[in-house]
């Protein structure tokens, strides 16, 4: 395996997938090329575990899937962002940002 | 949104498969996109298994993405429902008893509600209900003669129609007959044998569909114009059952005639299926206007204004419908001052005291959606006190049904401690526990809904006699199903509970060391025994009740009446109904008993206006000659105008003086017979023969002369106390005559049933006219006017029987249990030289002891029971010494039964096998 590329922490790839879904909706392909898109490479999803955890989330009631025609004209299962996937998206950065913030302090500090 | 979830989670659970191939088809787009990328620098086969190695385990993306939307709450209800099934069909046994029992609790709890709905909450099937009011009593029915100061239970013809003139918080009033005539009716087209079969017949003003707001399916109804003239208006509207039965449904009956008497009919209209008039429980067939009254009562006229304000015929029940925006007070307020305009003028020449008597007059508003109806007083409270024993009946079943899945569950420990080890979460296995019990009781009461059915028509056949079927629509409605789901869930929540809980607590170690692991540690209450001490205790109330109730109905039916109950026949004759005229009635009555006296294998024959063991009665003020008049309502006497030899025939024992004889009659000095109630009242210290008395009657006064005292009799029913009564000739009568019928009174010597017909033909040779004559012996009339108490006393007969069984089963099992829980300690008894007899006793205790509490706990809940019911009960204190002590007898003859079987088995135990167990 490559050592620059990082395995997602449980829990982020949520976050990750919200983001992606954005700027509009997209099928589970292509929200995984997405994120290793903008991450430049470095961020890797594990795609086994995508198409469960977009489940969750349609579950949650944060996105909706939606049967549409590919970019290819094939059939395939879109997601969306829902209004209360917008705040959790929010909700879920400021939480992130908190986070990272505060391990960089303690690893700044210690 | 919830809804949405639950969108997700129903099409999870029902279009599984579909769900399924729609992710099949997401992850292979997924890995062919793949694929395509890889495409780019790999040859074809390459990419595509890169993609699918890249992609990973695609049964376990399946896997994982299926329980992401799968664990729902509706898919573990499912699947709880599944497994209880299965569960209840290994065992078939236990499956059945308990449905059967729960069956019955739930059958017995909707068979009661759904008559108490009908008799006591339904409304009536009319447009708003709720703006109904009742100006008169809507619990009362008959006709009254005269005043009672206090609230009117009914009004007169010319009362209401100034009331339906006058009032303001109505927008419309309607007035009805209170009771209905049972009249012979007869078709135009006479078709079958069922021409000239008496039909219910309810006279009502023309404002009455109107005001109700139902309108005929058929037809019209009648509007005001029927109010204008009397004896003008032969129009007729039929109900739906009388339309079918007797017309067969014909679309064309509108304009057909039918013939009631002497007068025929045009029905104009068929009222609704649902409609069955104000009264709940009359079912009138026919409606004709209040203005065809003397053609429906020949001879009498109950519509002209009378000509003394002592004398008015209250017969009507009147029903206002409140103007939008009036509410009940105002009403009030609104009729009690037009009430009181109206008989102020009526008041004039009156004493100072009749005036402020007749003044005292109202007419209560009270809430009319329910309708009138005599069953809510004659029923409503012994449907009251079923409805709370089937209520109690339930409880207890629910109690061996959770005795039973305790035990169950103590012999499931294993399976559920396994389920544990699996990683079954606590409310889930509480979830599965009560799953079950609540599948339990839905079949239940399921199978309850159909025994309510039966058990309906039972009870309507208990409290129904010849003369007065009781008939009430009591098919399944909203409200039953709903009361009836209700129960269930109730029962099988409460009953699911405790063994539910049990089951969360279940403990690895315990179980772990196999079926020893049971044991019942002692000093330990378990829930079983709980249960048990709440039966034993709501069983003892349902037994003491039960035996108050049995023991009251047959001091009711054995009391003594005052005069043969078992050799006279009586019935009614009414001549003037039936085209005879006034002044042929005494001969006709004459002949009549002539014939019957001179028939073989009879004891006599009399008459009397008043008939026994009816509820009509006359009631006048008396004063004696030569005495003050005693002041208001302590100057009343009731009285009955008898025929010669009425007091022999009957079997009245004469205590003074002598009876009424044929050489009474006639228009000569009037005598009079007092009974002993009124000699005692009247004359303390005197001796009443020969003295004159006075009876104030409506037309003035008339006077008698004593010549016997009586003894007391309870001449209209087995509850009536005594009271001053006094006996004057039928042919020398006081007031009104002979217009209102009378009842014949034949004494036969032998087996009445075996003369009633040949008294039948001799009253047709006698009077042709009159109807077949329908006889009962006076112990057949007082046993009709005993139904309701029969009825009580025999269902809560059955109900605490069936507590005692259930409470033996109850106790049987934890008994049981308990038992084999103390094998080891028993066959250590045994082996340190324990007597059988120690041995049984050891078990025996046990189960009294729960018996002993149990009623410690019931007697208090007896007494507070008895003290609601004791209106209901005749002749005994609501703390009856001996039904509490037979109810607890009983319970401990129970608590000896139940252990027994599983104290013999203790006794048996060999010491070395139970040593050996462990």
């Amino acid at each position: 395996m490559d050592s620059s590329r990082l395995d997602l922490l449980q829990g982020t790839l949520d976050l990750l997938i919200l983001r992606a879904l954005r700027s509009g909706a997209m099928h589970g392909w292509a929200i995984s090329e997405r994120i290793q898109q903008i991450s430049q490479d470095v961020l890797r999803v594990n795609q086994g575990s995508l198409y469960p955890a977009l489940h969750r989330l349609e579950h949650r009631g944060w996105i909706k899937a939606e049967w549409g025609v590919s970019e290819l004209g094939r059939r395939a299962r879109f997601y969306s962002l829902t209004a209360s996937g917008r705040k959790q998206l929010e909700i879920e950065a400021v939480n992130w940002s908190k986070l990272t913030d505060a391990i960089a302090r303690v690893l700044r500090m210690a | 949104m919830w809804w949405k979830d639950c969108g997700l989670r129903l099409r999870a659970l029902f279009f599984r498969r579909r769900m399924d191939e729609e992710l099949q088809e997401e992850l292979q787009f997924h890995i062919d996109m793949q694929a395509r990328k890889n495409q780019r620098n790999q040859s074809d086969r390459e990419a595509k298994r890169q993609a699918r190695l890249q992609f990973g385990s695609v049964v376990r993306a399946t896997e994982e993405c299926r329980e992401e939307r799968g664990i729902s709450s509706i898919g573990i209800a499912a699947r709880d429902l599944r497994f209880a099934l299965r569960m209840l069909r290994k065992s078939p046994g236990f499956a059945a008893v308990a449905i059967l029992t729960l069956a019955l609790g739930i059958g017995a709890n909707t068979a009661i509600f759904s008559v108490i709905n009908s008799v006591l909450l339904s409304n009536l099937p009319v447009k708003d209900p709720q703006q109904l009011v009742f100006l008169t009593n809507p619990d009362e029915q008959g006709l009254e003669i005269g005043f009672a100061d206090g609230n009117r239970d009914f009004v007169t013809y010319p009362e209401f129609q100034q009331l339906e003139q006058n009032n303001q918080a109505f927008s419309g009033v309607l007035a009805a007959s209170n009771f209905t005539a049972r009249i012979s009716v007869e078709l135009q087209t006479a078709d079958s044998a069922a021409n000239g079969a008496p039909a219910r017949i309810s006279m009502i003003s023309g404002s009455y569909f109107s005001v109700l707001g139902v309108t005929p399916i058929l037809g019209r109804a009648f509007g005001p114009e029927v109010d204008k003239l009397h004896d003008a208006n032969p129009i007729a509207v039929i109900s739906y059952a009388f339309w079918q039965d007797r017309f067969g449904g014909a679309r064309d009956v509108i304009g057909r005639r039918i013939r009631i008497l002497n007068t025929s009919y045009e029905v104009v209209g068929v009222a609704p299926l649902q409609f069955h008039g104000e009264t709940v429980g009359a079912n009138p067939d026919i409606w004709v206007p209040l203005t065809m009254q003397s053609e429906v009562f020949p001879g009498q006229d109950y519509l002209s204004e009378e000509t003394s304000p002592f004398r008015k015929t209250e017969w009507l029940q009147a029903i206002g419908r409140l103007k939008p925006g009036v509410t009940l007070a105002q009403a009030k307020a609104s009729i009690e001052v037009e009430f009181h305009q109206m008989i102020e003028t009526q008041a004039g020449g009156m004493s100072e005291e009749e005036k402020r008597q007749f003044l005292n007059q109202h007419l209560a508003v009270t809430p009319g959606s329910h309708g009138a109806s005599t069953l809510r007083g004659d029923f409503g409270k012994p449907l009251l006190i079923l409805m709370v024993v089937v209520g109690l009946i339930l409880l207890i079943t629910g109690a061996n049904i959770a005795n039973i899945l305790l035990a169950r569950s103590a012999a499931r420990q294993k399976e559920i401690s396994i389920r544990v080890a699996l990683g079954a979460s606590g409310s889930r296995l509480f979830r599965q526990v009560l799953t079950e019990s609540i599948l339990l009781a839905a079949i239940g009461g399921a199978v309850g809904l159909l025994l309510a059915q039966w058990a309906d028509a039972a009870l309507l056949r208990m409290v129904s006699t010849t003369s007065n079927q009781v008939r009430l629509d009591v098919h399944p409605n909203p409200a039953v199903l709903a009361f009836t789901f209700g129960v269930t869930l109730l029962t099988g929540i409460l009953f699911g509970l405790t063994p539910a809980f049990q089951a969360t607590r279940v403990d690895l170690k315990g179980t772990s060391r196999g079926v020893a692991g049971a044991t019942a540690r002692p000093g330990r209450v378990s829930t079983g025994k709980i249960l048990v001490v709440a039966q034993v205790s709501l069983s003892l109330l349902l037994l003491v009740v039960a035996g108050l109730f049995v023991r009251s109905f047959r001091n009711l039916s054995e009391t003594q009446l005052g005069y043969d109950r078992d050799h006279l026949l009586e019935f009614f004759v009414d001549p003037l109904s039936y085209g005879y005229r006034p002044t042929e009635i005494p001969a006709l009555d004459r002949s009549i008993l002539l014939r019957i006296d001179a028939m073989p294998g009879i004891g006599g024959a009399t008459l009397i206006d008043n008939p026994l063991m009816s509820s009509r009665d006359s009631n006048s003020p008396v004063a004696i000659e030569g005495q003050k008049p005693l002041p208001g309502n302590n100057a009343d006497a009731r009285w009955d105008m008898v025929g010669p030899h009425f007091f022999s025939t009957t079997g009245i024992r004469i205590l003074e003086g002598r009876e009424i004889t044929d050489g009474d009659s006639g228009n000569g000095q009037r005598v009079g017979v007092i009974n002993e109630t009124m000699a005692r009242k009247f004359f303390p210290r005197s001796n009443p023969i020969g003295q004159r008395v006075f009876v104030q009657t409506t037309s003035g006064q008339a006077p008698f002369i004593i010549v016997g005292v009586v003894q007391d009799s309870k001449q209209h029913g087995a509850r009536e106390k005594p009271f001053p009564r006094f006996y004057v000739p039928y042919f020398n009568p006081i007031g009104n005559d002979w217009t209102a019928g009378a009842a014949i009174i034949v004494r036969t010597a032998r087996d009445p049933s075996s003369v009633s017909s040949a008294i039948r033909n001799v009253v047709k040779q006698a009077a042709p006219n009159l109807p077949t004559v329908a006889m009962e012996t006076i112990d057949q009339r007082l046993a009709d006017s005993l139904v309701t108490d029969r009825m009580i006393a025999d269902l809560s007969g059955a109900f605490g029987m069936l507590a005692v069984i259930l409470v033996c089963i109850g106790l049987y099992g934890v008994i049981a249990y308990a038992t084999s829980g103390r094998t080891n300690e028993i066959g250590i008894r045994i082996a340190l030289g324990a007597q059988r007899s120690g041995i049984l006793w050891l078990i025996l205790r046990e189960s009294l002891l729960l018996v002993l509490i149990g009623a410690a706990i019931g007697v208090p809940l007896v007494f507070a029971a008895s003290k609601w019911i004791s209106s209901l009960l005749f002749g005994l204190q609501p703390a009856d010494p001996v039904a509490l002590a037979f109810a607890i007898a009983l319970m401990f003859l129970i608590g000896v039964l139940a252990s027994y079987i599983p104290a013999r088995r203790a006794t048996r135990v060999d010491p070395m096998v139970a040593l050996r167990q462990e």
